[in-house]
């Protein structure tokens, strides 16, 4: 470790974010809850039993197993197995990392065109701030899901099932990003606005800066503790949009099963009582989602920065 | 002047801020009095507690803030120890306040007329249409144009110093005993706040309601009120009859607000200023808490916490004060 | 007045403008209608004089103006899978959707004021920190596992054997936690009142009124935390303002202060936002929708897609939108008339 990275982790360690942390218990349960679905999804090669792509290893036979501690369960596969004879524990550590893989993908691609946009229509005003805004009202009262529901319909037709389900994944991606930017944009614009009449724009101004570097230099570092927060709350309902996208048949196709498309495939079967093919990733979706939230609410209390309201 | 017992006293008022950490002390051994028709005048700089203790006059200190210790004392009845219940019969009935900025006192989504009637309601059971003539009468005295309009009018179709003028109306629709008025003219226009003031001292004179009046304005202090209280960083370091205080101030701070009015010093001389800044709850100083700022701080001052002295009529917490006084008592004696 | 109907109008008519565009982009892009209309056998050149015929072959404007001018006369196309006009589908589906969103609404109003209330007013009651709790897990609950969860519960059952059987306590136990089921959670019903037009209610018969209990309670369960904590949020906010501490110094009951003086300024944006959220609303009809099968638009939509109905995808695009757009001016026209200090000239004061 070098000296610059070791003074900032003791920065780090003397830092409000780090004592607010320490003290808030169910922020370091909610941390590490995380910690370890995140782990175990990016390594789920290494933890899953079976590798449910593999067909070779499916075995029909097995089909709609429970989870051991029902009458008729194998210890074979802890939590039972799908309608095709997946193992679920594999289908599920797969599935996390597919969700995760999409919600932060599908972030970092929103939070690219908001921090763009945000600052743009913050910084120079005028027509391309209302031009913007009006875009992202519009679509914000059609709501993001329903904006995503109507890109992945339109995708859908135009590719095919086929075609889409390869491309599933960067199409989802791409889909929520677009879907999702204008919260992000919103939340930069506001954040820019109060920068703006902040002193240290106008020196940059009068030392001849051009704008660019005005904006990502300057003023773009002051509005990153807002991103930070909001981009963390937009993960949560990115994976959420995905599992719902994917609960419609407009997302992760079942051979490269979601939490969502998981949660869909065992929907048809919970009336024959096969409850826990839909109930088991629902539950998992659910705590992944529940955690980052608390992570959300936490930081949003110790950061308090200016969101966009309402 | 003195009538055997107050109308209004106040003893030994502690007021405390829960918060994270431990409690910080806003009020502390708070003591005054006052009678019927009397005007008094609380000063000091922002911070000093004035707010919190004309708040802690109707019990009504905002959370996490709570009366720590000592009495309220309201024609002898301890508005401290009262029920929310009992404490709502005196809170603008028998004590009307009046509050610092009148943007922000009316409730903007309800007519003038609405909040009059109510508070008239809350307190008489009379007919809305009652109500709303003892409203209208009250709006005659403070003098606004055709105040039938201004029922039905909402907060924000006003002027602020219209607003301020409906506010002291609502504050005299009950007739009260005392009217505590928070800083009411330092949110208006410079042009007004005269009007405002003359207005509120003409009706409390008229009606011969006591009024406490919450300023950082020696001026108006000295124009409108009979006693004063000074207070710093949540004491009362002096009171006494407001001429007496003005003109001759003992304690140090109060020499050096008096000091620092422009009219104080010669045309184009520079403006004398206090040292230094009043400290925060967080951190006050042992001792009296204006030694770090007092020329003649002495290690007395900075141990130990002064106790009254009577000066005159004037009664201060300074041992500097103290000092003078028992060499005056021994040369005098001395002397004798 | 009627300076703020125009500036709310004409932007209505812009968004709309914008949402057409779209739908027509769709339809172009997509949708061939000849594959539909004609087999695989005609030859080429009969092609081309249907594709003639049809327009096909004119300027785009040309084509959207068509399209748009027969949007506005009420034609959006027939639907290749219902083989009937698309609005006149929609329209048959329109009422169950209508139905499931108020009784939704109905839900979140009655529940969403009082706990966010009486959490801004005793926030740090045992009671108030549950349901900000409950809240707070409620956010993060897909609306369709809500969906399935309760479909599990209330309508397949759930039949607990945790405990000993042979005790007392632990019969109890199970039979607490266990459920019957027998909650419909399949469509409608059959027993639906005729109103007029294509409106059949579920509201005036208990099969249907059972019919509507678990779909309108999976919809409310997604919307109901976000009111709750945006209620609570806003009401702690006023509380705080001299305002209220004002009406507190004039002696006004609690109730008074509470339910007038801070409810009135907490609604206010609490509308706005919950105009917003009706077009959220719609978004997680399709969800609860597909559940349940509860035959409205959502569903109708799903498939639609599925089937690659284009005229019914853009037909339902274009009065989803109309939608939004007439409930946003709605909103903002409530917003001006209970807010007193918005004069409705568009401008606040």
């Amino acid at each position: 470790m070098t000296t610059a990275t070791l003074s900032r982790w003791n920065r780090f360690r003397e830092s409000f974010l780090w004592y607010s942390f320490k003290r808030d218990k169910v922020a370091i349960a909610s941390f590490i809850v995380l910690l370890l679905m995140v782990f175990a999804a990016i390594f789920a090669p290494l933890f899953a039993p079976t590798d449910p792509y593999d067909l070779a290893q499916i075995d029909i036979m097995n089909s709609e197993l429970p989870p051991v501690g029902m009458p008729g369960a194998d210890p074979a596969f802890p939590l039972g197995t799908d309608a095709q004879g997946r193992d679920m524990l594999s289908t599920i550590l797969y599935g996390t990392r597919v969700s995760l893989l999409i919600g932060f993908g599908a972030v970092v691609l929103q939070a690219a065109l908001g921090i763009l946009f945000g600052l743009l229509a913050g910084y120079l005003g005028g027509r391309v701030d209302s031009i913007l805004m009006r875009i992202a009202d519009v679509q914000l009262s059609f709501s993001t899901l329903m904006v995503a529901i109507i890109v992945g319909a339109v995708f859908k037709a135009s590719f095919g099932n086929l075609m889409f389900g390869e491309i599933a994944i960067y199409m989802l991606i791409f889909i929520i990003g677009i879907a999702e930017w204008p919260q992000i944009a919103r939340t930069v614009r506001a954040s820019v606005l109060a920068e703006k009449k902040k002193e240290y724009v106008d020196a940059a101004k009068v030392m001849g800066f051009r704008t660019n570097r005005i904006m990502f230099r300057h003023i773009l570092p002051n509005t990153l503790s807002p991103i930070f927060v909001i981009a963390t709350v937009q993960i949560a309902n990115a994976i959420i949009s995905e599992a719902a996208l994917s609960f419609l048949g407009l997302g992760m196709p079942e051979t490269q099963p979601s939490l969502g498309s998981l949660i869909k495939s065992g929907f048809d079967y919970i009336q024959s009582g096969s409850w826990w093919i839909t109930l088991i990733p629902g539950l998992v979706l659910v705590v992944l989602v529940l955690v980052i939230n608390l992570l959300g609410d936490w930081l949003r209390d110790v950061m308090n920065p200016r969101l966009y309201k309402g | 002047m003195k009538s055997d017992t107050p109308l209004l006293e106040v003893k030994d008022l502690d007021v405390r801020f829960a918060v994270r950490g431990g409690d910080l002390t806003a009020l502390r051994g708070i003591s005054f009095s006052l009678d019927k028709g009397e005007r008094l005048g609380l000063v000091g700089e922002s911070g000093a507690g004035k707010s919190v203790a004309a708040f802690s006059i109707l019990n009504l200190i905002a959370r996490p803030g709570y009366i720590a210790g000592g009495q309220i004392l309201f024609e002898g009845k301890d508005l401290a120890a009262m029920s929310e219940r009992e404490l709502r019969k005196i809170r603008g009935n028998r004590i009307a306040m009046i509050f610092q900025d009148p943007m922000m006192t009316l409730n903007p989504v309800l007519s003038i007329g609405t909040q009059m009637v109510e508070a008239i309601k809350a307190h008489r059971r009379v007919s809305t249409k009652a109500a709303r003539d003892i409203a209208l009468s009250k709006l005659r005295k403070v003098q606004i144009p055709s105040p039938e309009k201004r029922l039905d009018q909402y907060p924000h179709e006003l002027s602020g110093g219209m607003r301020q003028r409906v506010i002291i109306a609502i504050a005299l629709l009950l007739d009260p005993e005392i009217i505590v008025a928070d800083e009411p003219t330092t949110a208006l226009d410079v042009t007004i706040q005269a009007e405002i003031m003359a207005l509120l001292l003409d009706l409390c004179e008229q009606e011969n309601v006591a009024l406490m009046l919450i300023t950082h304005d020696l001026g108006v202090v000295s124009q409108v009120t009979q006693r004063m209280l000074v207070m710093y960083s949540g004491r009362i370091i002096e009171q006494g009859p407001t001429r007496e205080i003005i003109n001759d101030a003992q304690h140090p701070y109060t020499q050096g607000l008096i000091n620092a009015l422009p009219q104080m010093g010669e045309p184009g001389a520079r403006l004398f200023q206090i040292p230094g800044s009043m400290p925060s709850l967080k951190n006050v100083p042992t001792g009296c808490p204006f030694h770090p700022r007092c020329d003649f701080a002495t290690d007395q001052c900075r141990k130990t916490m002064p106790e009254y002295v009577r000066s005159g009529n004037v009664d201060v917490a300074c041992y500097e004060v103290s000092n003078l006084i028992e060499q005056e008592k021994n040369m005098q004696e001395a002397g004798s | 007045m009627l300076a703020f109907l125009v500036q709310r109008i004409s932007q209505a008519v812009l968004v709309m403008f914008v949402i057409s565009v779209i739908a027509f982009a769709i339809q172009d892009g997509l949708g061939d209608p000849l594959q539909e209309m004609v087999g695989m056998s005609v030859s080429m050149e009969e092609r081309e004089a249907i594709r003639e015929e049809l327009g096909l072959n004119d300027s785009m404007v040309v084509q959207y103006l068509r399209f748009a001018g027969n949007a506005v006369q009420g034609d959006l196309g027939n639907s290749y899978f219902y083989g009937k006009p698309t609005l006149e589908v929609i329209f048959e589906h329109l009422p169950a959707t209508l139905e499931l969103v108020i009784g939704a609404s109905l839900i979140i109003m009655l529940l969403s004021v009082p706990i966010g209330v009486y959490a801004a007013i005793r926030p740090q009651a045992l009671l108030a920190k549950f349901f900000m709790g409950v809240s707070t897990v409620g956010i993060s609950i897909p609306v369709f596992l809500t969906a399935i969860v309760l479909i599990q519960i209330y309508s397949i059952g759930v039949t607990v054997e945790w405990f000993p059987v042979d005790t007392g306590w632990g019969q109890w136990l199970n039979g607490a936690l266990s459920t019957d089921g027998g909650m419909p959670s399949y469509g409608r019903g059959d027993d639906l009142t005729h109103l007029f037009g294509t409106w059949y209610s579920g509201f005036f018969s208990e099969i249907g009124l059972m019919h509507l209990v678990l779909p309108c309670v999976s919809l409310a369960s997604i919307m109901l935390p976000l009111f709750i904590r945006l209620i609570r949020a806003e009401m702690m906010e006023v509380l705080q303002s001299d305002y209220i501490r004002y009406a507190r110094a004039k002696g006004l009951s609690a109730v008074r202060i509470n339910f007038l003086h801070a409810l009135k300024n907490t609604m206010l944006p609490v509308i706005t936002v919950g105009g917003v959220q009706v077009g959220v609303m719609v978004a997680y009809t399709i969800l609860t929708e597909t559940v349940f099968q509860w035959p409205g638009v959502g569903l109708m939509f799903l498939e639609a897609i599925t089937r690659s109905d284009i005229p019914l995808i853009v037909a339902y695009l274009m009065v989803v939108g109309l939608i939004f757009v007439i409930t946003n001016t709605l909103v903002d026209l409530v917003y001006g008339l209970v807010n007193p200090t918005v004069k409705l000239t568009g401008k606040k004061a």
